[in-house]
């Protein structure tokens, strides 16, 4: 059995607003922007507007299903709220509120319900009858949910796989489809292009953005250290440093990491290119393209962010991870906290490094 | 400087025997690349339509090696970040270098680039002469070594096709022509994952950041600490099948010094021996972790660990990660060996003799002179070892020897 033939309710419609029926059943009724000032429809723009607000505030959305057909309406108002923020922050947040009012409601529905909203996102989805396991999904459809998710039950190898299938619990299942639906919806408010919105849309998106400022204030706005700490680097970049330093053999991939870690960090180019300059075979032209092309100068004009820990593990960069380690899955995460956490005082020794 | 004679065999395998029944699957969206003797460099960003175009190409320009992306690309022969990625094929590369063998000591060489001193067996970290750390390392494409590769690559099959659910007709194997074995999937269930998608791929086969307590009944985290699943079974497939089959095996081969080579304790050991037919009876029986005093979950998550280790299967993690790597193109020439990279049917693997089906040129001699070479069969025919001698082969041995710098051809 690939996919259910059951329908869903109006109220299926209104607690699930994400599906296609729902975005088939608001298009149906043919409603444009400047309708929403309207008396009939400003409860429509109320609800969207606390929906995000609540994203916000809580990171929950609530389900007011009492009006289904309000219900259903905001959710493609709020999106355009959403989108009318140009506020990276409350995209992310939205999404993610959603998603999880969606994992609290999908672990209690019943299983036919479970496999026709995974249908709706053309998962390849079974009923298994081994316990503890209520279904299984193709791994593809599992690895595009879990490569972003942290717990070590979370990863293919410490999984139960089949013929292409993996086992999951109810409660498991729900929380790869909500996860889904975060990159659903994240999908949705970056794809749309703003549209030239009517000035009492733009207002309600503006009180949005002044809220989150207030809400989130500066702590999620801090930066990387303005100056280069070479003991809050990571236990696999300060062997990598050691080893250019003193021009031993690094791989390839080891010197991607090394060289990407420090052009986040804000290290001058020229430094890097001294770094390598102890290794035998240098050759300041190739280095010197190579770092430019990394941090961006050259070429595609993308600089480039290091490997996240999970890759560094698989390739075997990762050495003698600590307990910082476990708290973080990148590079450049440990960095942040243990460089903003650092004494200050240690500018003497960056300076005498990066001379 | 390639030698010349290696370019002109080359050159008539491209004239006269080179055929590819079966093209890359949509070669119009596939990027080929090149290593030609006359430039020594790669040349890629090509793209061909059809097959005679391609067969053309190399008939007229002779690479060395040859090359084409997993990746299926909008335009090909765009600068990197403009080909527009469609999606790629699952390719795997199991690779003797990647294979710790007891073997290299006989076959590999390596030389000090800055003071010329020489050895064998694996490349120390310094030269122990002058302490330099480059090295000029000549590798050997020795039965052994493909034999090992063999085995890794039957795992990595098992992995595909039972636990991946993989058909066979998705499912390419080829002799890369030198020291391994390639496994090309071609699959829409696959074509369009990212890097980090696929590195969970490699992750489940190499069984990297794998925690046995998923797996096993061994340890169940319990309020009180950690405790034995009794009367609990391992399921009888993934992951968990194979540590309770790989546990029968270890149990029945396990002696004194291969338990004490993986750290258990003088009495625990004594304990197992003792113990080891009533141990395999509770694992075949029950299909769980039979319990005894002195050995408890500890030392089975140890043991398991271990099985970890032998059950995966050796890949290049690298390769299968990349979504845009280049790889050997079937049938044609691989220019260390001079051997094909040839295709075998699956279920043939266990027979498929690399020395023989991959031989490119059956006819002719050509007269060398042999630097160092150590024993090889090329074919039914054993040479070797060779030092310091001029001695006329048939064409597929001595290429091999040309190709890998162990002798020059005698005009």
């Amino acid at each position: 059995m690939l996919t259910s033939l059951i329908k869903f309710t109006k109220s299926d419609l209104a607690r699930y607003p994400f599906l296609k029926e729902s975005a088939e059943y608001v298009k149906s009724l043919d409603i444009k922007v400047e309708d929403l000032q309207s008396p009939e429809f400003s409860r429509v723009l109320e609800r969207a507007r606390e929906r995000v607000e609540e994203a916000i505030l809580y990171t929950l959305v609530s389900r007011k299903l009492k009006h289904e057909e309000i219900e259903i309406l905001s959710f493609p108002v709020a999106i355009m709220l959403t989108v009318a923020t140009g506020n990276n922050f409350i995209k992310e947040r939205y999404a993610l509120a959603e998603a999880k009012q969606a994992y609290l409601d999908m672990k209690v529905e019943s299983k036919e319900k479970i496999m026709a909203i995974a249908g709706n996102f053309s998962w390849r989805i079974w009923l298994a009858s081994e316990a503890p396991y209520t279904f299984k999904i193709h791994f593809s459809d599992c690895l595009r949910n879990t490569v972003h998710l942290r717990d070590k039950k979370w990863k293919l190898v410490n999984r139960l796989m089949a013929g292409g299938t993996v086992y999951l619990t109810r409660s498991e299942t729900a929380r790869l489809l909500s996860e889904e639906v975060r990159r659903h919806i994240k999908r949705r408010l970056e794809a749309s292009e703003v549209p030239k919105l009517p000035q009492f849309i733009t207002d309600v998106a503006q009180k949005l953005s002044m809220l989150t400022v207030e809400k989130i204030g500066k702590s999620e706005l801090e930066g990387m250290p303005k100056t280069v700490k070479v003991e809050a680097f990571p236990p696999c970049v300060s062997a990598l440093y050691e080893a250019a330093s003193t021009g031993r053999h690094i791989s390839h991939i080891g010197r991607f990491t090394l060289t990407s870690f420090l052009v986040n960090i804000g290290m001058p180019i020229d430094a890097i290119i001294d770094l390598f300059r102890n290794s035998s075979d240098f050759n300041e032209r190739l280095t010197r393209y190579q770092v430019e092309h990394i941090a961006g100068e050259r070429g595609s004009r993308t600089k480039y962010n290091p490997p996240k820990c999970e890759l560094l593990k698989t390739h075997g960069v990762c050495t003698n991870p600590n307990g910082v380690c476990a708290k973080i899955n990148h590079p450049l995460a440990y960095y942040l906290r243990r460089g903003t956490a650092a004494k200050t005082g240690q500018r003497a020794t960056n300076n005498k490094m990066l001379n | 400087m390639r030698s010349r004679i290696i370019c002109k065999l080359f050159q008539e395998y491209y004239s006269k025997d080179f055929h590819i029944e079966n093209a890359p699957k949509q070669m119009d969206k596939r990027e080929f690349g090149f290593i030609l003797f006359s430039e020594g460099v790669m040349v890629r960003h090509k793209r061909f339509k059809r097959l005679d175009e391609l067969k053309a190409f190399m008939r007229e320009n002779v690479p060395s090696d040859a090359y084409y992306s997993c990746a299926y690309y909008e335009d090909p022969e765009a600068e990197m970040d403009k080909k527009g990625w469609v999606g790629a094929d699952l390719i795997f590369d199991i690779d003797a270098d990647h294979i710790p063998t007891n073997c290299d000591r006989v076959h590999d060489e390596w030389t000090c680039i800055s003071c010329g001193f020489e050895g064998k067996g694996i490349v120390p970290k310094n030269c122990p002469i002058c302490g330099c750390e480059k090295f000029d390392v000549k590798t050997w494409p020795c039965e052994k070594c493909l034999e090992s590769a063999k085995a890794e690559t039957v795992k990595l099959l098992n992995f595909l096709i039972n636990d991946f659910g993989f058909l066979e007709d998705e499912i390419q194997l080829f002799f890369s022509g030198n020291r391994g074995y390639h496994v090309h999937v071609v699959s829409e269930a696959i074509k369009e994952l990212d890097s980090s998608a696929r590195k969970e791929i490699v992750d489940y086969i190499c069984g990297i950041g794998l925690d046995v307590s998923f797996h096993a009944p061994v340890v169940k985290k319990h309020e009180k600490g950690v405790e034995v699943g009794r009367g609990m079974r391992f399921s009888c497939f993934g992951w968990p099948q194979r540590l309770w089959s790989g546990a029968q095996t270890f149990l029945e081969e396990a002696n004194e010094n291969y338990l004490r080579e993986i750290g258990l304790k003088l009495d625990v050991i004594d304990t197992i021996v003792k113990n080891r037919a009533a141990l395999l009876r509770g694992l075949r029986e029950h299909g769980g972790l039979p319990l005894i005093r002195g050995v408890g979950a500890g030392t089975w998550k140890r043991i398991l660990e271990h099985i970890v280790n032998l059950q995966s299967a050796k890949i290049d993690t690298v390769v299968t990660t990349d979504t845009h790597r280049l790889i050997r193109l079937p049938n044609t020439l691989n220019g260390k060996t001079g051997f094909k990279k040839v295709e075998l049917p699956i279920s043939k693997i266990d027979e498929f003799d690399p020395f023989k089906e991959a031989i490119a040129f059956r006819d002719g001699s050509i007269k060398v002179k042999v630097v160092s070479a150590p024993a090889f069969r090329v074919g039914d025919e054993t040479f070797g070892p060779y030092k310091n001698g001029i001695i006329e082969l048939p064409t597929a041995a001595a290429l091999l020897l040309l190709c890998r710098e162990r002798a020059e051809a005698v005009e």
